[in-house]
């Protein structure tokens, strides 16, 4: 009897195989804001502005439905009804809440870094110059993306004063310009059109986006 | 049985006397004797508790701080009775019969341990003492004893005492609610037994097996085995492991805890393993360390739901550090008491684990090692109208992820009464105090109908104005109306508000904002 080995299994490995050493992939509407059509292992993409939640949600979403893990550290305010329509996949996404001080949270995300593709986290102000750099190190290292999330509340935003411990490959600046749907006592929000400026390391020459997003 | 009510209340409170709540997501998990008095429930809202007692002191749940200080009282007791099973702080469970014997019968036993603790934390806290012959009974048991012992302080604690062969007949007296309280099964279910008609244990008992497992199918099972004071799972037959999963013998003694604890890790996944290809599950563990000097630290550890590797790794750091003998260790030994076939867990055909996930899984057991279980959460749907209600935070220690059944890829139905999509990204637990006025500046209300008394027109956030250019609703919640302590009334608006940034540059920002108790709060933020 001849031995049948099923085309899809080995199509599927390829591919499988293909999927680890390429870039994660990113839904269409935010692929043409990233310099390489997509999330480059080992890199650090910087949200900030009123929608950097909703959009780091949106980076990761596709990647996260195709079999990573998306660890979220120290964003424990992130919607996670939000995450499940932009397509999360929950049974990948963890919660873990460091320690606030500088070295400790270092060792936490670097323990982060080693288990998880992917990587939603808010930076504390405290954290070291050195330490960042070591984190930077160790995800190079291990190829996996993070995504910080400049928690601007509706207090003051993040490091006004002081520079980002992170160097950001990419950095996103999000600014809401309108919002539709919603009528003086009508209707409920549905679209929004938001401004987004890309600049950064990787980035050759900084760009402004009009991005019509319905989160 | 041992029971110390609320734990986590009487370890929080700086004194004996004051009132304390132990506060967990916004609800009370825990209550001091001082916080009952004013009327202070388990179960009810953070702000509720402060309108009945304004002196009332706040504390977080931390359950590591109640686990160390539960531990004075575990070794108190272990000096009398050699082999005890601590499942949660604030309860010990031992088999009586060998040191009842011992101290002369059961009363002699419970007095001498009730004196043993009388110089520790404890005195002062209500705690009871209960022997029957289910794990059921005698949990209510002890928490008849503790109550009555609250009620008299004045007078010595009696323990709660149920004669042999008594506890059958002794149990169907109890209404079913006890189920819920001690026996982990949920209150929907016990609320569905009471719309039934079956108030006591005793209905439950004459249904029948056959009828309950028809209506309810393995729970209803399980509800029959409690009813008639079985054990709540029947125990399986499997052949025990082979010697070199469950001991394990150090050449060179062991002194440093965490290398300890990563052998202990390693055993526990090889052992539960074992199990796992055997369809069964370890609920009841007895773990064993031995050291260099001979002395040796004895515990038995139990959870209903199965003792999970990571379960099995957290239960030796909770012994260890117990451990007042701590000395070089050269064996570690861990023994199955009671296993149960393992039913609630169904592997995919394919196997459905990729490398991916065994990573992904290591890194968890590893961020639960150095942060405590309490720190590295799943996410688990549970449904719900309010946005922090929809899905729940769950400790990732209770999980194996390698087949997660939080499955949460299923489409899960929005519940009536909830916010239309898109969500907000941001989603406060605590949420922030802030004003909304409208043009004439009064403070915006709505009335009985959820009618607006007027239209939002500015909104105050730390004293700070911003104009609301667009706003939509109100989303009313009104829920549990029937129950005074957990009832909720609360209406939601979504409005975007125009703000300049310091370079002049606009920019708008849509709020979710909701009304409750007279105060407005921002619930969320879509950011």
């Amino acid at each position: 009897m001849k031995l049948l080995v099923p085309k899809t299994l080995v199509a599927k490995h390829s591919f499988f195989e293909k999927q680890v050493l390429e870039n994660f992939v990113v839904s269409d509407q935010v692929r043409r804001l990233l310099p390489d059509a997509g999330l480059v292992r080992g890199r650090i993409v910087r949200c900030c502005g009123d929608a950097a939640a909703s959009l780091a949600l949106s980076l990761c979403a596709r990647a996260s439905q195709q079999g990573s893990w998306l660890g979220v550290v120290g964003v424990s305010h992130l919607g996670i009804s939000c995450a499940v329509e932009h397509g999360v996949a929950l049974e990948r996404m963890v919660f873990v809440h460091p320690p606030e001080s500088s070295r400790d949270w270092s060792t936490t995300v670097a323990a982060v870094i080693d288990g998880f593709d992917l990587l939603i986290v808010a930076v504390p102000e405290s954290l070291s110059v050195s330490d960042a750099r070591r984190v930077q190190a160790r995800l190079q290292s291990r190829r996996s993306v993070m995504i910080i999330v400049d928690t601007t509340t509706l207090s003051q935003p993040n490091f006004l004063n002081t520079t980002h411990p992170f160097h950001a490959d990419v950095v996103l600046d999000t600014t809401t310009k309108s919002w539709s749907g919603i009528n003086n006592g009508a209707g409920y929000l549905q679209q929004r059109q938001v401004a987004i400026k890309v600049s950064g390391r990787r980035v050759a020459r900084a760009q402004e986006h009009l991005v019509t997003c319905n989160y | 049985m041992l029971r110390c009510l609320d734990w986590s209340a009487v370890v929080a409170a700086k004194t004996s006397n004051s009132p304390c709540v132990v506060v967990h997501g916004q609800r009370v998990v825990s209550r001091s004797v001082a916080a009952m008095s004013y009327g202070v429930q388990v179960g009810m809202r953070r702000r509720h508790a402060q309108g009945l007692c304004p002196d009332l002191e706040i504390a977080t749940h931390q359950p590591d701080r109640d686990r160390r200080a539960f531990n004075t009282v575990v070794r108190t007791v272990n000096e009398l009775v050699p082999l005890i099973e601590v499942s949660e702080p604030g309860v010990i469970v031992f088999a009586t019969r060998g040191p009842s014997r011992y101290f002369g019968g059961d009363e002699p036993m419970a007095d001498k341990i009730v004196q043993a603790l009388h110089s520790s934390i404890v005195a002062d806290s209500q705690f009871g003492i209960g022997i029957a012959d289910s794990r059921l009974a005698a949990h209510i048991a002890a928490h008849i004893s503790a109550q009555s012992t609250a009620k008299n302080t004045a007078k010595a604690k009696t323990p709660f005492i149920v004669k042999p062969d008594q506890t059958k007949v002794w149990l169907a007296q109890q209404s079913v609610r006890v189920l819920s309280e001690f026996a982990n099964i949920s209150s929907e279910t016990v609320s569905l037994l009471e719309r039934l008609g079956l108030n006591t244990l005793q209905d439950v008992c004459k249904l029948g097996e056959s009828v309950l497992a028809g209506r309810f199918g393995e729970l209803g099972v399980e509800l029959h085995r409690l009813a008639r004071g079985d054990e709540q799972h029947p125990l399986a037959a499997v052949a025990p492991p082979p010697e070199h999963l469950c001991s394990r013998t150090f050449e060179e003694p062991i002194t440093d805890q965490q290398t300890l604890l990563n052998n202990v890790q390693i055993m526990a996944e090889e052992f539960s393993d074992y199990f796992v290809k055997h369809g069964a599950i370890c609920v009841r563990l007895i773990l064993k360390f031995e050291s260099e000097t001979g002395a040796h630290s004895e515990r038995l550890w139990y959870r209903p739901q199965g003792l999970t590797a990571r379960a099995i790794a957290e239960s030796a750091k909770w012994q260890i550090e117990s451990w007042s003998h701590k000395s070089a260790l050269v064996r570690v030994q861990l023994i199955a008491d009671e296993v149960r076939t393992d039913t609630a867990r169904q592997l995919k055909l394919w196997g459905g684990v990729t490398q991916i996930d065994e990573t992904a899984t290591r890194a968890i057991g590893r961020l639960t090692e150095l942060l405590g279980s309490t720190a590295v959460q799943l996410v688990k749907w549970q449904g719900g109208r309010d946005l922090q209600d929809n899905f729940q935070l769950v400790s990732a220690s209770h999980f194996q992820s390698r087949h997660n059944e939080l499955n949460a890829s299923v489409v899960k139905p929005k519940w009536r009464g909830s916010l239309p999509t898109p969500s907000p990204s941001v989603v406060y637990s605590e949420p922030l105090l802030v004003q909304v006025v409208d043009k004439d500046k009064n403070l915006l209300r709505v009335s009985a109908r959820h009618e607006l008394s007027a239209e939002p027109a500015q909104i105050i956030i730390s004293r700070q104005n911003y104009k609301i250019i667009s706003w939509a609703g109100p989303w009313p919640i009104e829920e549990k109306w029937w129950d005074t302590a957990r009832s909720r009334r609360l209406v939601r608006l979504q409005v975007v508000i125009e703000k300049f940034l310091s370079d002049d540059s606009r920019q708008v920002q849509a709020l979710l904002v909701a009304l409750e108790h007279g105060e407005w709060s921002i619930a969320a933020i879509y950011g």
